[in-house]
């Protein structure tokens, strides 16, 4: 990888967890730009070369829904959300509205952190990660142009939604998918919110991936807003 | 001094009546002379008579002295009108027919009468009655609060009865007050001591007839719905010589005042729980909003201590601190969860966003959580190889098991170990989720209290770190939400404690 390092721009209004963002990404020797606000925010936008932007939801001058769908009018760039627990509404909403990733607080460095790692591989790498045959992550293989899965390198025999699922997981490794978006690509745009058909097809994939279910190495649940497979 | 003017007084109606019965049939007599003088027929002096009975029954109370009259019209007639005169022989058989049929309208015409004359007093009563149940509603309607109530009620009880009145009220816990209003015999309120309250207490507890005869007073008492709220005192000769519709004047009203001491009791009490449910939505309100601020600052906190351990080699004393700064800000973090679901829960606005949701997933997430912030614990896991789906908040149920794993952790070793453990119950379709730990097990005398609020075991020592009794009481508010129960319990085998809880579930087979 070149000496080339992203620009973030972290958006908080709580000067304390900007400074505790700000350092930490500096000590990856990430570019930091701060916005206490979203009109500084918004300005910064237009005038840097922001790679990868941090938005707290709660913000004094405008909501972050605002401003993360205003940024998608002209830009894909990797958008991780910040919010408080209670906002699980609001979170599945940004996610489903173009964020990437999000960030419950209180959060650690190092969570932060690996989210924005997988957040720019995926965006500045994807053209590499789609253009692969194989994905693969610890034990488990993916072949997609045979359609195949492997475990340890046993092959294991999965349903067409099973594949499927595990599939558009795989394809955004790292990232967590909505359980609205995954119920969409696999039933379709009309299927509904209706979770138990999804939870089951999860269980049945987890039982084939997992050694311990309840302790799994591959996909991981995330209670309120859906899964995530991991990626290291 | 009463009951004998009163004696007298009914001599003198007696008196009364006699004499004008006496006088009655002798201005018949007189009449009849002057018709027999003037030599008009026999009939109209039998009508004369029959006209002079009736007056006496309308002129006197009771059916007596009509009867008398009306059998000695007979006697006299005889006498007098029918030949040979001047005594009671009569010559024409025909006059007894004349006498039978004179005696018998005598009579019905006088009983007649003296029915009416006893209907109308009682109607007059009655109308008295309502006129004075009238006022008293009317009064009782006007009172601002107890104190009037009694006030304008022994007013009117001393206008009915001229004699002295009083009124005991009840408090809250249902003992008599030891001061009361009385209205003396001169017509002049009063506050009075009340000499014995618990004597008066007993007597109105054992009391089975209407009321008590005491020393001065005898006392009638007023009861509300469900208890007694007052007692009336009348002075006990006035008492004595009430009449019986007065007795029933008397309870009617006790009645009344009894509903409007309750009426005014119960809105009390309506007043009294509105302002407490607002100063609880003020408390929970203010809470909530501390909780919510305080959670921005304890990320601030969290995030910086990280950096500094970060910075700060291994195990030296700084780390240390910093690490500790990082633990009690990562506790209070917890704790602040806890009452912004507390506030939640207790506003009745917790709708949980209820889906159905895998029972492992849920486990798997809270262990990952709680292996997270604790690795030092050993967590095992149990939980069937069916897919078990339960239709909850996933984020509250987790709450549930946080707080249950947090508890257990407090009361063992990490050694010692946590287990999570799922069932189904096929019966009653319910899963029952069980943490348990190899603690010291919980001790008798908290079993029945441990979700109560703010409720810590007395047992353990005060200092052994950080409940505050707020986690228990959010599971139970969380399950009992989602329509399950949840309950505590002691191994069978071994030492330890078991929290489990109960929530429906559909148990889903393996294969699709």
């Amino acid at each position: 990888m070149s000496n080339y390092r992203e620009m973030v721009l972290v958006v908080e209004d709580d000067p304390q967890i900007r400074n505790f963002m700000k350092y930490a990404l500096e000590k990856e020797e990430y570019k930091v730009l701060n916005a206490a606000n979203a009109g500084t925010a918004m300005n910064i936008l237009l005038s840097e070369p922001v790679d990868v932007m941090i938005l707290d939801l709660g913000l004094p001058d405008m909501d972050g829904m605002e401003i993360l769908a205003k940024v998608r009018e002209w830009s894909d760039m990797p958008i991780i959300i910040v919010s408080a627990r209670d906002q699980d509404r609001e979170k599945v909403c940004a996610l489903d509205a173009g964020a990437d990733d999000y960030l419950t607080k209180p959060f650690s460095a190092n969570e932060l952190l690996a989210r924005i790692r997988v957040a720019i591989r995926h965006f500045y790498h994807s053209g590499q990660v789609n253009k692969e045959e194989i994905f693969q992550v610890g034990e488990l293989k993916v072949d997609y142009a045979r359609h195949l899965v492997y475990l340890s390198e046993k092959e294991i025999h999965l349903t067409p939604n099973e594949y499927q699922l595990l599939t558009l997981l795989a394809r955004s490794c790292g990232k967590v998918l909505t359980t609205g978006t995954i119920l969409s690509e696999i039933w379709g745009k009309n299927y509904g919110t209706d979770t138990q058909a999804l939870r089951a097809l999860m269980a049945g994939l987890r039982r084939k991936l997992e050694i311990t279910p309840a302790k799994p190495r591959y996909i991981i649940t995330e209670v309120g807003v859906g899964y995530r497979l991991v990626d290291e | 001094m009463n009951s004998i003017k009163r004696s007298y007084n009914a001599k003198l109606k007696g008196f009364k009546s006699s004499l004008i019965s006496i006088g009655f049939m002798g201005l018949a007599i007189i009449l009849g002379q002057v018709f027999l003088w003037c030599g008009l027929s026999e009939t109209n002096i039998v009508i004369v008579f029959i006209l002079f009975v009736l007056l006496t029954a309308r002129c006197t109370k009771g059916y007596i002295y009509g009867i008398v009259t009306a059998v000695a019209s007979i006697f006299l007639y005889n006498f007098f009108f029918t030949e040979p005169y001047f005594t009671l022989a009569v010559n024409n058989p025909d006059y007894v027919l004349t006498f039978g049929v004179m005696m018998i309208t005598a009579i019905i015409t006088s009983a007649m009468t003296s029915k009416v004359q006893k209907n109308i007093k009682e109607a007059k009563e009655q109308e008295t009655q309502a006129r004075i149940l009238c006022m008293l509603s009317n009064r009782l309607t006007d009172a601002k609060d107890m104190e009037e109530i009694v006030k304008n009620s022994i007013y009117l009880f001393y206008e009915i009865l001229k004699c002295e009145v009083g009124c005991v009220c009840y408090k809250e816990n249902s003992k008599p007050d030891e001061t009361y209003w009385a209205v003396n015999s001169d017509g002049i309120l009063l506050k009075q001591t009340l000499e014995n309250p618990t004597e008066l207490q007993s007597r109105m507890f054992q009391l089975l007839e209407s009321y008590d005869e005491g020393n001065k007073f005898a006392d009638w008492p007023i009861y509300g719905q469900q208890d007694i709220l007052g007692v009336l005192r009348i002075n006990q000769f006035c008492n004595r010589n009430l009449t019986d519709s007065q007795i029933k004047l008397i309870r009617a009203m006790v009645e009344n005042i009894g509903m409007a001491m309750d009426r005014f009791r119960q809105r009390q009490q309506a007043e009294h729980n509105r302002e407490k449910v607002q100063q609880e939505r003020y408390r929970g309100d203010l809470l909530r909003a501390i909780s919510h601020d305080l959670r921005t600052p304890l990320s601030g906190i969290m995030g910086s201590a990280e950096m500094l351990m970060d910075q700060l080699p291994n195990e030296s004393d700084n780390y240390l601190l910093a690490r500790d700064i990082f633990r009690d800000a990562d506790w209070l973090k917890a704790l602040v969860e806890n009452i912004l679901n507390l506030t939640k829960l207790q506003k009745g606005k917790l709708n949980p966003k209820m889906e159905y949701e895998a029972v492992e997933e849920l486990v798997e997430n809270t262990v990952s959580l709680f292996s997270r912030r604790f690795p030092e614990y050993e967590l095992s896991v149990d939980i069937p190889d069916d897919l078990i789906l339960v239709k909850v908040d996933g984020r509250l149920i987790m709450q549930v098991l946080i707080n249950l794993l947090d508890n257990a952790r407090k009361h063992a070793s990490p050694e010692e170990g946590i287990c999570i453990k799922v069932d189904f119950d096929e019966k009653s379709k319910n899963a029952i989720f069980s943490v348990i730990d190899h603690g010291e097990g919980i001790a008798e005398a908290d079993l029945p209290n441990l979700f109560q609020m703010f409720y810590t075991s007395s047992i353990r020592n005060a200092d052994a770190r950080k409940g505050i009794g707020l986690g228990l009481t959010i599971c139970q508010g969380i399950v009992q939400a989602h329509g399950g129960e949840i309950w505590a319990e002691n191994r069978k085998e071994g030492n330890g404690a078991v929290f489990r809880f109960s929530l429906v579930g559909v148990k889903e087979s393996k294969n699709e």
